[in-house]
């Protein structure tokens, strides 16, 4: 498909809830999308584009802001797509994809932990990784590498 | 034709005669057993009393503690579990090249039938209560190996945000084997050094 073509379907389906498109090696390109309409950019995505595969989502901190990326795959179109979102703010938060796709309950789970980001109606928001009652996010730049001692004080749960 | 009694000899080879069988009642007497048991007669109470004397001074385990230490360290039943790599060489020392069961170790599925944990691998926080509920379960005495650098003191993930730095956070460690993984040899090591704790064991 060229890509004209599949900016004017993009454009066609996601209307102005997507910000922009950036053209990504061997990919479809990166959709980058307001966060606000998240649940109608994956309804959209879902059904009406044929992306039925979720395969990663993953998060990114920027410092500034933090960035949440979805990896998607069709069958029918046989290419993926990336879709992705800035989060601001003290507390980013964003709605959940596990009801579009059931596969990103665990990815969520592990965005949540590892970087950050709150999942808003997600059905089984906790720890994956780290045990339970963990104090930290591991993968944002501000975690310091701690001392054992210092980190098993805070993380000690037996 | 008649046939012959079922109750006696029968010859084993034609022509020969039947073997003789000796009589119930003409057992010979043996004067050094008599002998034992006059000895036994005196020696029995002697030694009840100096018995009783030495439990009443020292305590009962002054006497069963060496037969406990002499069973315990040449039957050590480590618990058979993987936490990472190490676990490929503990594997490795029960195959046919190293042959751990020469010394009596035996690995088992169940921490109740365990005396011995060897902490085989990289222990991280989520993996810790698990470990700590294990060691719990298992009767005493029991002894514990930190085997390979991760579980000695974190290793090379020390400053990572998820491994405990050393089992010895959360269970007491009676021996540490080096290595990266420790080889087999190493781990063979280990265990006869620990049944020499075992031997030189006072409480």
């Amino acid at each position: 498909m060229a890509a004209e073509e599949w900016a004017q379907e993009l454009a066609r389906h996601l209307g102005d809830r997507m910000i922009s498109l950036t053209p990504f090696a061997r990919t479809l390109g990166r959709v980058k999308f307001r966060p606000e309409a998240a649940r109608e950019i994956f309804r959209a995505v879902h059904d009406d584009l044929g992306f039925d595969h979720l395969s990663m989502v993953g998060g990114i901190d920027w410092v500034d802001r933090r960035e949440v990326i979805y990896t998607l795959w069709s069958d029918r179109r046989v290419a993926y797509l990336f879709l992705s979102a800035d989060l601001v703010g003290e507390a980013p938060h964003i709605e959940t994809a596990s009801a579009v796709w059931p596969g990103a309950n665990w990815h969520e789970r592990e965005t949540w932990e590892l970087v950050g980001i709150q999942f808003d109606h997600h059905p089984d928001l906790r720890h994956l990784l780290m045990p339970d009652g963990y104090a930290f996010n591991p993968l944002l730049r501000s975690f310091k590498l701690h001392e054992p001692e210092e980190l098993e004080v805070k993380t000690r749960h037996v | 034709m008649s046939a012959a009694p079922e109750n006696l000899p029968r010859p084993l080879t034609p022509g020969m005669p039947p073997p003789v069988l000796p009589m119930a009642d003409a057992a010979p007497a043996i004067p050094f057993l008599e002998i034992e048991a006059l000895r036994a007669q005196q020696f029995i109470p002697a030694a009840k009393e100096a018995l009783g004397a030495m439990i009443a001074e020292q305590g009962r385990d002054r006497l069963t503690r060496p037969v406990f230490n002499w069973a315990g360290r040449n039957s050590l039943f480590p618990l058979h579990w993987g936490l990472a790599c190490c676990a490929i060489e503990f594997a490795a020392a029960f195959g046919a090249r190293w042959d751990a069961e020469r010394f009596g170790v035996v690995p088992r599925s169940s921490p109740r039938q365990c005396d011995l944990m060897i902490v085989n691998g990289t222990v991280t926080w989520k993996v810790a209560h698990k470990l700590v509920t294990l060691y719990e379960q298992m009767p005493e005495p029991k002894w514990v190996i930190a085997m390979g650098n991760c579980a000695t003191g974190g290793g090379p993930f020390r400053t990572a945000y998820s491994v405990v730095p050393g089992v010895d956070k959360l269970v007491p460690v009676d021996l540490y084997i080096a290595g990266c993984p420790p080889r087999p040899e190493a781990m063979l090591d280990g265990i006869l050094k620990l049944e020499q704790l075992i031997r030189e064991r006072k409480e």
